[in-house]
């Protein structure tokens, strides 16, 4: 089943283009990544699929139905800053949103505990820091334990301990079946945590799918040897690769996607003598790919 | 609509300016028509400059006491008008009008909640003035009586006017201080061009034998403030009787507060359903 399906979704602000015409879906248990730079329209999609804003044209399904706002209450949904109102405490807002949610009443204490918050649950939402709220927020999406979550950039504002602990929380409710769709400008976060993603430039989606098909489009096999000399000169003289980069104490070679045998290589370095001291492929980062995609 | 409303009491009970303009609006109203009832006893009636005729109006003896307490009580309907502005100026300042959403209320239910506080607070607005008259007209020494009651329910149409006006500025503006000032504004802005065309509706029933009654009530605000008369009396009665006073079409006025209660309604729904939150 599609959690979310987004068909040619178009959203213009006057003469500005903001998102033109996406198309994806998203399936269940996913950790699906909205990636782009700032200004791309991350937020803007988001917030049709929740009503928050209405769509110039194209349409969406939730649960592949036509979506309502009982899909809505389905959803723990944390969109661009955390909402609350400032004179109430933790407790006295989230109590509002588990009964708009119509679920979750009685699990307050829990999703504050899970986020740390439970010695300042009494006070006033306005004596918060910024990253207190932001984990007010996701408290208040965890609420009823929702099937799908939707975060938007949730880490934002958070200590390295509370980034930290944000994508372990997401790791986690991921392995509990949880689908997840987030956006964020973080390229190390999305390839971190996330099974699928959605690149967005300027409004428009230039990839979407599964990290590994994203992702990696060649084989980057990293090696290392105590002489890097006579490493480069054994390089030149093996072929399959595409491309070969010395960089200081490893060595790239660049294999078309799947065709790299590392039994193979390491038994032609050793063969002419090298003896390997590191060896491994990978994926090429979704940084370099991120830039190749959006420039 | 029920567990809307306990939704809305969660965001309202512990919200300090609820707490203080509700006491406010409740003192204010108490004490006005007290204020007025001590002056007309105790100063005007003991020293009347027209011998017999100003103190032999009973302000708040039974059939007066409705028109009275009403009349004085509209004064103060800019107390919950501003509450109002406040509540719903709040959940954009908040972006919890977003996060409702989110969280599963439609657009429509948001809407709703809100105009059910409109609607409540005009309820509870004239309720406070009925109990007001109730025990004035006690205190007067009379004996109870309905007549003239159809003032508490002019109260009401104005109560519910002023609200919904509140209520359109706090979702057209969104900022609270913007919001309250043009409230302020557009009242004064409003009265001021209603004198003028009171001026003009005088003018042209004089010069041209033109009446059309006084246009300054067919304004929004002024329309329902025109039902709500000062309580009648002799005095009244001579104004209104001269023959250079415009006549009044009280169901003109009626049918057109109605209209812009109408407009009012459909205006500020619309903009909570159609546009981008």
């Amino acid at each position: 089943m599609a959690v979310l399906t987004v068909e040619n979704l178009r959203k213009d602000y006057g003469r500005i283009q903001a998102l033109k015409g996406v198309s994806f879906s998203v399936p269940e248990g996913a950790v699906f990544g909205i990636l782009g730079p700032n200004g791309s329209g991350k937020t803007t999609l988001l917030g049709l699929i929740t009503d928050i804003l209405k769509a110039t044209a194209g349409s969406y399904k939730l649960f592949n139905e036509e979506p309502n706002e009982s899909h809505r209450r389905q959803m723990g949904t944390f969109l661009e800053t955390p909402n609350f109102y400032h004179y109430l405490s933790a407790v006295r807002n989230l109590r509002i949103s588990a009964a708009i949610k119509q679920r979750g009443g009685d699990d307050i204490d829990r999703v504050i505990e899970v986020v740390n918050l439970t010695q300042r649950k009494d006070s006033r939402f306005s004596t918060y820091s910024l990253g207190m709220k932001q984990r007010l927020a996701i408290a208040s999406c965890l609420l009823g334990n929702p099937n799908v979550l939707i975060l938007d950039e949730p880490t934002n504002g958070l200590d390295p301990v509370g980034i930290a602990e944000t994508r372990e929380l997401i790791k986690k409710l991921h392995q509990q079946g949880k689908t997840i769709i987030m956006a964020s400008h973080l390229l190390d976060e999305v390839e971190k945590v996330c099974t699928h993603v959605a690149i967005l430039k300027k409004g428009e989606l230039i990839a979407a799918g599964h990290v590994n098909d994203i992702l990696a489009n060649e084989d980057i096999v990293e090696i290392s040897a105590a002489d890097m000399n006579k490493l480069q000169q054994v390089a030149k003289t093996l072929s399959g690769y595409t491309n070969l980069k010395a960089e200081e104490n490893i060595l790239k070679l660049f294999y078309p996607l799947g065709t790299a045998d590392l039994e193979q290589i390491n038994r032609s370095f050793f063969e002419h003598g090298v003896v390997l001291n590191g060896l491994q492929v990978k994926k090429k980062s979704l940084e370099s790919k991120f830039f190749e995609l959006t420039n | 609509m029920t567990e809307l409303l306990k939704i809305e009491w969660l965001k309202i009970k512990n919200y300090s300016a609820f707490i203080v303009l509700s006491l406010f609006f409740a003192l204010g109203v108490v004490g006005a028509n007290y204020a007025v009832y001590v002056f007309k006893t105790n100063v005007i009636d003991k020293s009347d400059p027209t011998p017999g005729l100003i103190s032999s109006i009973k302000f708040y003896d039974f059939a007066h006491t409705w028109q009275t307490t009403s009349y004085v009580s509209g004064f103060l309907l800019l107390l919950p008008g501003l509450l109002l502005i406040l509540l719903i100026t709040n959940e954009f300042n908040f972006r919890t009008h977003r996060q409702n959403i989110l969280d599963g209320w439609s657009r429509s239910e948001f809407f709703n909640v809100k105009l059910a506080l409109v609607v409540i607070a005009a309820l509870a607005s004239t309720l406070l003035v009925f109990l007001t008259g109730l025990v004035f007209g006690f205190a007067s020494g009379t004996s109870f009586s309905f007549e003239n009651i159809e003032a508490v329910g002019y109260f009401f149409l104005k109560s519910l006017t002023y609200n919904m006006v509140a209520l359109l500025f706090g979702v057209l503006i969104r900022k609270t201080g913007f919001a309250i000032g043009l409230y302020f504004v557009y009242m004064f802005f409003e009265n001021f061009i209603s004198a003028l065309l009171e001026g003009l509706s005088f003018y042209l029933k004089v010069q041209n034998g033109f009446d059309i009654g006084n246009m300054g009530d067919y304004l929004p605000m002024n329309a329902s403030d025109a039902l709500l008369t000062f309580p009648k009396n002799v005095v009244t009665d001579m104004a209104k009787n001269s023959s250079v006073a415009p006549h009044t079409y009280s169901w003109l006025i009626f049918g057109l507060a109605i209209l812009y209660l109408a407009i009012f309604y459909v205006w500020s729904r619309s903009r909570i359903i159609k546009t981008d939150l």
